[in-house]
């Protein structure tokens, strides 16, 4: 066994601001050279454990510590953040906010600057670390022209330099579009094994991590360790539904199919698992009959004819054409930059096509403007604090109705029918700032019902939540959709999210629609997966596997998941 | 990235762009220093020569620096203009007191040419003073200027505030734009056609709660990122923009020291010493 990097002893941390720890009694060695997956739903605190590693708590953010955490033999509270840099290299969620420099080769350098190496050593450094993640084209280039993966790789690269042993990554795939996410972990894995680094990864996407082999992983739940094992015995265990962790999608189809797991099998491959104990039950249950999802679908409310739009000369959206139905959940797919939500703001009015109709009930929208558009199409942004203006939730809700110059009357009963759609009544009085991320969000989805649009499109609903509150975002959206017929499109990466939520798939790949089609089918055809940047799903490996053919798979597994959502899980067999 | 401001991100490739940051920004104080000093046009002139030989050597995009020049051309004319209202008699007391009267209006409104001579050079000067600016900064990238600044023994915590601040102003600006976008859906009125001036101010106001809240999350997490990666932590620190000296930097060291001698003559011995005549003036 090799010798320790990171060791907690009975360690405990409380920040400053708050009354109670955030981690408690966490007793963790991580050895030289191991890959560790620190797991856990947001508010567990493994943003915390990996602060106390780096140095950030209590350098940046002040605390308590009790217990002991060293670092390379360094005891944490007593060195300096600037020390542990030295050997641990971190790389943030938010790949622009970390980007300081004003170009590539500047942001690599950045540690080394600060260190006051001479630029005739520098030059080689920075570019010997470019080279290990595949950059070392594009030094000159300044950040607003590269992509978030590239953004990541250039972090990666400015925490390689000199003796930095361990590796942080503090939720790398958060936004990333799957395929680059992919690319990424595989990243991650190949710096692992060709630079030796000991690799932290801090992610609650368990089964986009496991794209790539950990040799352990780490479960915490508030504040507590409450599993430190390898991953095929966590799989096989009921913890992860037990802390609010998404299974991998094989991993689910085998437990509705009533496959008994156990740790010995390679459960964290789906390429390597020995599927023959399961064959019969998954064949079994991928016969068994169920009712098909027929979504309600009304009039066609919007279409968009032949749109071309360019912003200056680049083009962005060729001739792209569809149409939303009322009542539809729409996901608009594909990667960052393919024109996805241009044609939300195409569709909002923000922008207008250079050529093409878009029809909003039959009639053409062009002498309409943003304000009057607003009144049928909704646009809920990723960030919620980029939204809301107001102190009070009535308020914010309010607003709309407000600037329209509504009667009191008509804004008080519109405000308390949306409010009590979201469940926002009872606390329409509280201040905006004390309600949590999800209500914040709630908040805003209902500031853009007030006026009872046709249609709402909200830019990744999800983006950075975890599985409690993706379910808790996602559950609202889709009772919204069951219970008043709303309309929904979501702009998303997450073809979990497009696959449990979505009827249909727009896929969006250099400004044209390569696809528009049931989510399974989408998901089941190589070629639009490739032109899109989109992953096959590990439904389609297991369907292979078992030679089924996986459209029908992917249809039956979505029927079913419905099913045990809507309904709840029927009796097994 | 569309870029509208002047500055370049990337480094040109031009004799001017290729010197390094501590040369550009000595030369630019010292070319303020020698302008500053004196209100005369043989001095003057020759820099403004050259600010303009300068200009044309960087290969600039004139579409961009075309607007900046004629704003401030326009408004320096109207300085101009108005301390001549103020006082058309100025030009006796800087050219040693002669007044040959050109074209009288009235009584109190005249023109001279002693202070056509005087108004003429300050607006020279105006203009040279700006040319300079504007080469100066159409040759530098902030990384350089940071660089330079820090070259100059300016604490590099304060070099460091320009450059980042230059990283991220189209951020900012680019969450403006999504935070207005979605303010309008809701109901905003920006259109001048459709709201009133204060209406336009007070929603205006509307979008900066959330980008204050929005740019402070992103401070902090700046912050962080460089923490992380040592920054404060030395009292020097280096840069990966200032590149070695080339013959040309050496060039302008020896023309720096040249400068820096005369200007340091000139100073002691125009501006320092009584002086019976205020500007050099051919014609008197």
């Amino acid at each position: 066994m090799s010798a320790p990097i990171v060791e907690f002893k009975n360690f405990g941390f409380r920040y400053k601001t708050q009354k109670s720890p955030t981690l408690y009694d966490i007793n963790l060695t991580i050895r030289k050279g191991e890959k560790v997956l620190i797991l856990g739903p947001s508010g567990s605190g493994k943003s915390t454990l990996a602060n106390c590693i780096n140095g950030l708590n209590p350098f940046s953010y002040d605390g308590v510590i009790t217990g002991s955490c060293k670092v390379a033999g360094m005891e944490t509270k007593d060195a300096s953040i600037f020390a542990l840099s030295k050997v641990v290299g971190t790389v943030l969620q938010d790949s622009d906010a970390q980007f300081v420099g004003l170009s590539v080769g500047e942001d690599i350098a950045f540690a080394l600057e600060n260190q006051s190496v001479p630029r005739k050593e520098m030059l080689p450094m920075v570019d010997q670390a470019a080279r290990i993640v595949g950059m070392e084209d594009f030094l000159m280039h300044v950040p607003y022209d590269l992509s978030g993966g590239q953004k990541q790789k250039v972090a990666l690269a400015g925490v390689l330099h000199g003796d930095v042993e361990l590796l942080i990554f503090d939720e790398p795939l958060a936004s990333l579009d799957p395929r680059t996410g992919m690319t990424a972990v595989e990243l991650i894995d190949r710096i692992h094994k060709e630079q030796n680094k000991t690799i932290v990864i801090i992610e609650h996407r368990l089964e986009d991590v496991l794209h790539r082999r950990v040799d352990r992983i780490v479960l915490m739940n508030e504040g507590r360790i409450v599993y430190d094992g390898d991953a095929d015995s966590l799989l096989a265990s009921d913890l992860l539904t037990r802390y609010g962790i998404r299974e991998p999608l094989y991993i689910m189809a085998m437990k509705y199919a009533g496959c008994g797991m156990s740790p010995g099998q390679k459960l964290s491959d789906i390429h390597q698992l020995d599927l023959s104990p399961f064959e019969e039950k998954l064949k079994k249950q991928h016969l068994m009959e169920i009712e098909k999802h027929v979504p309600k679908i009304g009039e066609e409310i919007l279409r968009v004819e032949d749109v071309t739009f360019a912003y200056g000369k680049t083009p962005v959206l060729k001739d792209v054409s569809f149409t939303i139905r009322k009542g539809e959940k729409v996901a608009f797919v594909g990667k960052n930059g393919a024109g996805k939500s241009t044609m939300a703001k195409l569709i909002c009015g923000i922008e207008r096509p250079r050529q093409g109709r878009v029809l909003m009930n039959g009639a053409d929208y062009m002498s309409l403007s943003i304000k009057e558009i607003g009144e049928k199409v909704g646009y809920v942004m990723q960030n919620p604090n980029q939204m809301l203006v107001k102190d009070i939730i009535k308020d914010e809700v309010e607003l709309a109705m407000l600037l329209r110059g509504k009667s009191r009357k008509e804004m008080d009963e519109a405000v308390k029918k949306t409010l009590k759609m979201c469940g926002l009544w009872p606390m329409r009085n509280w201040p905006v700032s004390a309600v949590s991320y999800g209500q914040k969000k709630r908040v805003t989805i209902a500031s853009i019902l007030v006026l009872q649009p046709d249609i709402i499109i909200l830019d990744e609903p999800t983006a950075g939540q975890d599985f409690r509150h993706y379910t808790e975002i996602m559950e609202f959206l889709d009772e919204l959709n069951r219970e008043y017929g709303i309309t929904i499109v979501f702009i998303t990466h997450d073809m979990h999210l497009a696959i449990q939520y979505t009827d249909r798939a727009v896929v969006f790949a250099e400004g044209e629609v390569v696809a528009d089609d049931s989510v399974f089918k989408v998901l089941s055809d190589d070629e639009v997966i490739n032109r899109a940047n989109l992953k096959q799903t590990s439904l389609y490996t297991l369907a292979r596997r078992l030679g089924f053919e996986p459209e029908a798979y992917i249809e039956h597994f979505i029927n079913y998941e419905r099913m045990v959502r809507v309904h709840g899980k029927p009796a097994a067999d | 990235m569309e870029n509208r401001l002047l500055i370049n991100l990337v480094p040109g490739d031009t004799f001017l762009h290729r010197l390094t940051g501590k040369t550009k920004v000595r030369t630019f104080i010292i070319l303020l220093v020698y302008i500053i000093m004196s209100f005369d046009i043989r001095l003057i002139m020759p820099l403004l020569i050259l600010t303009i030989i300068g200009l044309v050597s960087l290969k600039t995009n004139w579409k961009r620096v075309k607007y900046f020049i004629i704003v401030i051309a326009a408004v320096n004319l109207l300085n101009i203009v108005l301390f001549w209202l103020a006082d058309p008699d100025i030009g006796s007391y800087w050219c040693g007191g002669g007044n040959t009267v050109l074209l009288s209006l009235t009584g109190r409104l005249f023109l001279s040419a002693e202070t056509l001579w005087y108004l003429s050079v300050r607006f020279i000067k105006m203009i040279t003073s700006f040319m300079v600016s504007l080469v100066f900064i159409l040759s530098i990238t902030p990384s350089e200027m940071a660089a330079g600044l820090y070259s100059i023994k300016v604490p590099y915590k304060i070099c460091t505030i320009f450059s980042i601040a230059f990283r991220y102003i189209p951020d900012i600006a680019r969450d403006f734009n999504n935070i207005k976008v979605s303010l309008q859906t809701r109901g905003v009125e920006l259109d001048p056609k459709k709201a009133s001036l204060m209406s336009r101010i007070k929603q205006n106001v509307l979008i900066l709660v959330p980008l204050i809240i929005t740019s402070f999350d992103r401070v902090g997490n700046i912050s962080n990122a460089m923490d992380l990666r040592g920054f404060g932590r030395g009292k020097t620190r280096t840069y990966y923009s200032e590149h070695e000296e080339l013959k040309a930097d050496k060039v302008f060291k020896a023309i720096h020291i040249i400068l820096l001698l005369f200007c340091a003559y000139w100073i002691i011995t125009q501006n320092i010493m009584p002086q019976t005549i205020k500007m050099w003036y051919p014609f008197a």
